[in-house]
């Protein structure tokens, strides 16, 4: 009965105020963008690091005009290491093919000649073999026909880096988001409570708890959280959706990635953040008018 | 009806957790040694508004269970402070006050809503929210004590059958006459039924006819057995009625006049009590 109360009297609060909880709404949006828009990057970064760190792979770049039983030879070399998964040939045809087909970029690059791209070895690590891949590298440099050896650890290393800074990022901005729906939802409550003074007064001269007063205010704050982190994460996934055509085709040809919207857990974090934080603000921003 | 009764959802609501003020409906009921404790008492209440200068000094004052009183004086006497002190919006200085046997000054914050829950108030300024109904006015009483909703409506109804507004629950009280809100105001009050009810210059807004409609009606509901204080500077409400009185000036409370509990016999007997009247209002004024 007083939960039914509660949201009885918040529902008629939230009519009454219809304005100011629509511009509360609005600016905690834009708020939650923020900090979604900074876990959709930080997904997809964690994504193209997860894929370069676990699938250890290195690429043997030959030199033009490699014979094919030296390359057939150098195949087998490596084969017989233990760490090796599997070792494709890729010659500078196929290379070219495949990178048009990577990037659909189209038109402009399809004039490029057959030879734009040098022949390479494919080399698949096994899993957990990534601290052999340096060892690998160096023996296989000596090898004539290798031109050179990509193993990919300092474009990872910087990929690290960048995620960490991003994650840094994420968590000041999730820090800011944090304070900025505390302070609007107080405020905004403040401003409601202020309008609704004299509701509080009666009903604390009737005898109504703190807990009976404060019931409404809460769930207001809350619906505010709620309503604004699934608008926000509504207009990201339409954003979303919109561009990633465009994003798909940048990042398969730079990481061989597509791009993904945030995992769904991250979802529900944001809305029960959104609501448990207007909830929150709302609470706090009470406890001074509830003396009568 | 045991004189500790519950109202709907207040007891479960309070279960395992110790009310400092059981609600207590008014008329009678319970054991009679609650019944024979005064519903009131007020020893050597002192309350301090300035330093050096209170506004009540050393109050003694006995209000039994049924009683009707005025309490009068000039405006700044302190019939305000004394109200506020009994449902604790303000706290004594020294001494205690008693309700129904039990301390207000020793509750703790928490304990305060359920001793209000025991009490009706009426005010001067009638705090109805205007842009309410006046049945959302007189049920929000009611849904604080988290009563299913079936009995609120139909106590709602009987509260402003009782208040002469029987009907007018849909409209919004701010389009009311001052006098209907103050109705609005004492439904509100009375649908508790509580033990006592308070009220604060509740005629100071209105002109004197509607005065003393809402004096009757303030006797209509002390006849139901509701012990009744009510603050007011206005001599005329005084003369009109045989009630004891408490006068308070200069932070002192004197007995003014001695009240007859019982306003049926006292309407039976008028010729009697205008007499007294006359007597005492020469003796109020020669103050």
């Amino acid at each position: 009965m007083e939960l039914k109360s509660a949201f009885t009297r918040a529902a008629r609060g939230m009519r009454e105020e219809a304005r100011l909880h629509f511009v509360a709404i609005s600016s905690l949006t834009i708020a939650f963008l923020c900090l979604g828009a900074t876990l959709v990057v930080m997904t997809n970064l964690g994504h193209v690091a997860d894929r370069w760190g676990r699938t250890a792979r290195m690429t043997i770049f030959l030199r033009d005009g490699a014979a094919g039983e030296d390359v057939a030879q150098l195949r087998m070399a490596l084969e017989g290491v233990p760490e090796v998964l599997s070792v494709d040939h890729v010659t500078a045809s196929e290379a070219r093919e495949q990178f048009l087909e990577d990037s659909a970029i189209g038109a402009e690059l399809a004039t490029l000649p057959a030879d734009a791209f040098p022949a390479s070895l494919e080399v698949q690590l096994r899993e957990g073999a990534v601290d052999h891949s340096q060892r690998i590298a160096e023996r296989v440099s000596g090898f004539s026909i290798v031109d050179d050896v990509e193993t990919y650890r300092g474009w990872f290393s910087q990929l690290e880096e960048l995620l960490e800074l991003g994650r840094t990022a994420s968590l000041v901005i999730a820090l800011l988001v944090l304070f900025s729906v505390l302070f609007v939802v107080g405020n905004t409550i403040r401003l409601a409570v202020a309008g609704r003074k004299g509701e509080i007064e009666v009903m604390k001269l009737c005898g109504a708890s703190d807990a009976f007063v404060r019931g409404p205010f809460i769930v207001e704050g809350a619906v505010q959280g709620l309503l604004s982190s699934v608008l926000s994460i509504g207009i990201l996934l339409t954003a979303f959706l919109l561009l990633r055509g465009h994003l798909d085709a940048t990042l398969a040809a730079l990481a061989g990635v597509h791009t993904t919207f945030m995992h769904p857990l991250f979802v529900l974090v944001v809305l029960c953040l959104g609501t448990a934080l207007g909830a929150l603000g709302s609470a706090a921003s009470l406890r001074r008018y509830l003396v009568v | 009806m045991g004189l500790f009764d519950d109202h709907g959802g207040g007891r479960s609501e309070q279960k395992g957790k110790g009310r400092p003020f059981a609600f207590f409906r008014a008329g009678l009921g319970g054991s009679q040694a609650l019944q024979n404790r005064p519903i009131l008492v007020l020893e050597d209440v002192t309350k301090f508004h300035k330093p050096d200068q209170p506004t009540l000094r050393c109050v003694n004052l006995t209000v039994e269970r049924g009683e009707f009183v005025f309490i009068t004086g000039p405006s700044g006497a302190g019939k305000s402070t004394l109200l506020q002190l009994i449902y604790r919006k303000q706290m004594v200085d020294d001494g205690r006050i008693l309700f129904s046997g039990r301390d207000i000054a020793r509750l703790t914050s928490d304990s305060v809503p359920y001793l209000r829950r025991n009490l009706g108030i009426v005010f001067q300024d009638f705090k109805v929210i205007p842009h309410w109904t006046v049945f959302e006015n007189v049920a929000i009483a009611l849904e604080i004590l988290s009563m299913p909703r079936r009995l609120v409506r139909s106590r709602v109804s009987e509260a402003l059958e009782r208040v002469g507004l029987a009907g007018r629950g849909e409209d919004v009280t701010g389009n009311l006459s001052g006098g209907e809100q103050q109705r609005v105001a004492v439904a509100r009050a009375i649908v508790t039924e509580p033990a006592l009810l308070l009220a604060d210059e509740p005629t100071g807004n209105l002109d004197p006819h509607l005065a003393l409609d809402i004096l009757t009606l303030f006797e209509e509901i002390h006849a139901t057995g509701t012990t009744v204080l009510f603050a007011t500077h206005d001599h005329t409400l005084l003369e009109e009625r045989p009630h004891r009185i408490v006068y308070i000036d200069d932070g002192n409370v004197k007995e003014a006049r001695k009240g007859l509990t019982d306003w049926s016999s006292t309407r039976a007997s008028s010729q009697e009590a205008s007499d007294a009247r006359a007597s005492n209002v020469v003796s109020l004024r020669a103050r």
